[in-house]
């Protein structure tokens, strides 16, 4: 058992029975989860199979359920192995060993989700230790029937004897089974004996979605738990002057207590409501601090001035680009791009609930990264990181927003100030103008064709803020001329397409403004200044785009294979028609660290509807190796469509006088239903174990649309988002 | 600084200001955490409760507005056979992170019971709900599936 986890909270039978879902549990009191220590008699069989006397198979999570199915997926993927019987496992979230930490490249493993990471590393993972809890089950059964553990076969949670027809119930043997060392490297199933992956399995937690039972972070409620409301100071880096009614704020009916940070304030009451409104009461003075000058002209104005220095830091240069372009300044194609700060803006706004004892703090609350949040925690409060206990339910979205702790940090600090469960909800407004946003970037492209107008040689040139220099420096990759970060340049630096001469290179414009990675980040940017110059290259060469794109992969036919599955799916030899444009991309997209290769190709499809052009269709071709879960999968391709459209389409982040300018769905705009295209599903099956799958569609849908754009007006957007003004059509 | 109104069948008394959005009354006073803040200007809809059985987007309503009227929330909606949405949602495994999801839900249902067999555009006139992990797919299909099923 987890010395981190609330075993019996979590372990509970009948609570999990009741509610389908480990987030309903998290509703039971923390004293009385406290008071229950103890009474837990399940057999932990691996770091993460535990069986009770009654026979309930419970799995372990480690991976918080934002919405991609983990919950679902994860699980499966154990029970294949241990052969338990699907529908009646219990799922509980585990934290604290290292069996649940993941290495991300150079750093030292921790428990978080993120990178796409969630399948891929613990697939093997999974597989050997449900195999491995198999094998000791059937081990006990064998030896009780004094037969071979040939003669047993597994089925939906029992062992069976072979020669006899008797079975025994894993809960009669775990135990036992629970004494006997660990196999190290049992034998896995052949994918032909699949009964649970490679399926569509329903999700294990719809029920309880669609019932309003499902507790987030949102809905936590602990006894003698008290609610804050935060302001924080608006600009970047901005601090706390004065509070000058806090005496008056103070007599509002239920407001507790009003505490000053340095950069905030945080008022506490008996309710929600009232901690808001004692927030908006205040009458608070904020520093701008140092960055009052801040604003999205110079941010621009220094991207801007990087694209055009004498030399920046290559990231990858093969062939003689540089030369060749400098030798044949007549035939230079150029083109600039540029993306904005972007906010994650999931829907369920941070929020954190946080008790402080005197040897321990409990923490429930959105959090996508439990170590990191540990270790925030442990600092705030003075205590050893085994004392922090974090209760994970379901997220309400995240894409990578949640996993910088810094309300819970907030959530904390309120806490230990109260001595009281302190539940903090930010606001929409603090949620977005607070986020660590997604970085801009600007790209410049140059090129020199050849006779038969393919590429002879590409200068790729990126600037803009440094998301390794701001959060993890020491990623960033040292050469002679400078540190670059290859996720200013993803898409761009590692090649499918067969370019003689290439060189890419980058210059870091140093910003204060906080950043985070946000679902396929890099790439996001990077992605759509390869594939749209490649669009404008083969507009020049007169070449048909898929065509185009054919020769360039003529030497890698894992993506060649994906790209045509796009094209034949949406009818690319076809005519498009009067009314129809279509735009088509692709991307080979590298996990960090070479943790994963997927494909992608897309053909957005617009469509004339008066005297304007409409997303109406997008195919997706994916192959992501083994898909796990089909259902899950389809709608992972479905949402990172819909989530990279809102990108192309509407979202952007502008700063003035130090702070973020959007502060809700008004000035943030989401996509709405009537916006979502038809979107089509194209798995390319693959014999390799599962690739990332959550982020790869999002990257080549804004190129694939600005091409579409190309064909449909004559005109392709340069700048993300692409303003309504782009989709007019002429009469 | 008392508000009487009936909450999924039940009389209950808010003893607060009129004022307090009905959504945290909900949510804070009778516990009942289903309908979710989202935006708190009436936007994205995540807050969306019936009143006198049409959807309303309760993080902008006050409380008092609805003295002596009935509210429902998405607990307070059959889930059972008995009731289409539900059935269609699950059928179509239409959530991802779930959080809009009892919103859709409750402005669906207040939709079909309008009209029960929306073209696409009735649809997108009248779900304007916001969703981020962009479900809008199985969305419009569970809504068709459930005006079948009715």
């Amino acid at each position: 058992m987890s010395h981190h986890a609330s075993p019996v909270l979590l372990g509970r039978r009948r609570f999990l029975e009741v509610a389908a879902a480990f987030g309903a549990v998290l509703a039971v009191p923390l004293d009385a989860a406290i008071a229950r220590r103890g009474e837990v008699a399940d057999s932990e069989l691996t770091d993460w199979v535990f069986i009770d006397q009654a026979g309930t198979v419970t799995l372990g999570l480690c991976q918080p359920e934002v919405g991609q199915g983990s919950y679902t997926v994860l699980p499966s993927i154990l029970a294949e192995e241990l052969d338990a019987d699907w529908p009646a496992i219990a799922v509980r979230w585990v934290m604290g060993r290292d069996a649940y930490k993941i290495q991300f490249r150079n750093e030292k493993p921790s428990q978080k989700e993120g990178a796409s990471t969630s399948t891929t590393k613990l697939y093997a993972r999974l597989r050997t230790a449900g195999a491995a809890a198999r094998i000791m089950l059937v081990s006990v059964a064998a030896a009780r029937w004094g037969v071979a553990a040939g003669q047993c076969e597994t089925r939906d949670g029992w062992v069976h004897n072979r020669a006899t027809g008797e079975k025994l119930a894993y809960g009669t043997l775990a135990p036992d089974a629970a004494k006997l060392p660990v196999p190290s490297d049992p034998p896995l199933k052949e994918r032909s004996a699949f009964r649970l992956i490679g399926k569509s399995l329903p999700r294990r937690d719809t029920a309880a979605k669609t019932n309003g039972s499902a507790i987030f972070g949102l809905d936590v409620t602990l006894p003698g738990m008290l609610n804050a409301a935060i302001r924080i100071a608006p600009a970047i880096g901005g601090w706390l002057v004065d509070v000058r009614n806090e005496a008056e704020v103070l007599k509002q009916p239920g407001v507790r207590h009003i505490l000053k940070l340095d950069d905030a304030v945080i008022a506490v009451a008996d309710r929600y409501w009232q901690a808001q409104r004692a927030v908006d009461l205040l009458d608070v003075v904020f520093s701008p601090g140092e960055n009052g000058h801040l604003s999205t002209a110079l941010i621009d104005n220094l991207a801007e001035a990087g694209l055009e220095a004498e030399i920046g830091v290559p990231a990858l240069s093969q062939g003689d680009a540089l030369r060749i372009i400098g030798q044949h300044p007549d035939r230079v194609i150029e083109s600039r791009f540029s993306v904005p700060h972007l906010a994650h803006a999931a829907m369920e706004p941070m929020n954190a609930t946080v008790h402080v004892q005197k040897d321990r703090v409990d923490v429930w609350g959105s959090i996508q990264s439990t170590d990191a949040t540990v270790t925030a925690v442990a600092k705030i409060c003075g205590l050893h990181e085994d004392q922090i206990h974090l209760h994970v339910g379901f997220l309400g979205g995240s894409f990578g927003g949640k996993i910088v702790p810094s309300f819970v940090a907030q959530a904390a600090k309120a806490a230990k100030a109260l001595g009281r469960p302190v539940k903090l909800i930010r606001t929409r407004e603090m949620d977005i103008q607070h986020d660590h946003f997604r970085p801009n970037n600007k790209g410049r492209l140059r090129a020199v064709l050849d006779a038969d107008g393919y590429p002879l040689a590409i200068h790729a040139r990126v600037c803009g803020q440094s998301l390794f220099a701001t959060t993890r420096p020491y990623w960033l990759t040292r050469t002679p001329l400078g540190d670059y970060d290859e996720s200013m340049v993803d898409g761009l630096y590692q090649q499918t397409y067969a370019i003689p001469n290439l060189h890419v290179d980058v210059i870091q414009t140093p910003l204060p403004i906080p950043v985070y990675f946000m679902r396929s980040v890099g790439s996001s940017a990077g992605v759509l200044f390869w594939e749209s110059f490649i669009t404008d290259l083969a507009h020049h060469a007169g070449i048909d785009q898929y065509a185009y794109r054919r020769h360039l992969l003529r030497d890698y036919p894992a993506g060649l294979r994906v790209l045509d599955a796009a094209a034949r799916a949406a009818g690319w030899d076809r005519p498009a028609g009067p009314d129809i444009a279509r735009g088509i991309a692709f991307n080979t997209y590298f996990g960090r660290g070479g943790s994963f290769v997927s494909e992608c190709a897309e053909v957005v499809e617009l469509k004339r509807v008066g005297d304007r052009w409409k997303v109406a269709r997008v195919v997706c071709a994916m192959d992501a190796g083994l898909v796990v879960n089909h259902n899950t999968f389809n709608a992972q391709i479905q949402g990172g469509i819909g989530f990279a459209l809102t990108s192309a389409l509407k979202s952007e982040i502008t700063f003035r006088d130090g702070a973020a300018e959007q502060s809700n769905f008004t000035d943030y705009p989401l996509l709405s239903i009537a916006e979502m295209p038809e979107i089509v599903p194209v798995i390319v099956e693959s014999d390799r174990p599962p690739q990332g799958a959550g982020e790869i569609m999002v990257a080549p849908l804004a190129p694939a649309l600005s091409q579409a754009l190309l064909h449909a007006t004559g005109r392709r957007p340069d700048r993300m988002p692409f303003r309504a003004e782009w989709f007019q059509a002429h009469a | 600084m008392s508000v009487t109104f009936s909450l999924n069948g039940k009389p209950v008394t808010f003893d607060g200001p009129d004022d307090v959005p009905l959504l945290w009354a909900v949510r804070e006073h009778f516990s009942l955490t289903g309908s979710k803040f989202g935006c708190g200007i009436g936007m994205c809809g995540a807050c969306t409760m019936h009143l006198d059985g049409a959807a309303v987007r309760t993080c902008v309503m006050a409380v008092g507005h609805v003295r002596g009227r009935a509210v429902t929330t998405i607990e307070g909606l059959p889930t059972d056979e008995t009731n289409p949405v539900h059935q269609a949602w699950n059928e179509l495994d239409v959530p991802q992170c779930g959080y809009c999801q009892s919103g859709m839900i409750m402005a669906t249902t207040s939709l079909l019971a309008r009209n029960p067999n929306p073209t696409d555009q009735d649809i997108d006139q009248t779900i304007t709900n916001l969703c981020r992990c962009a479900t809008y797919i199985r969305i419009r299909a569970a809504i068709h599936a459930a005006a079948r099923r009715a």
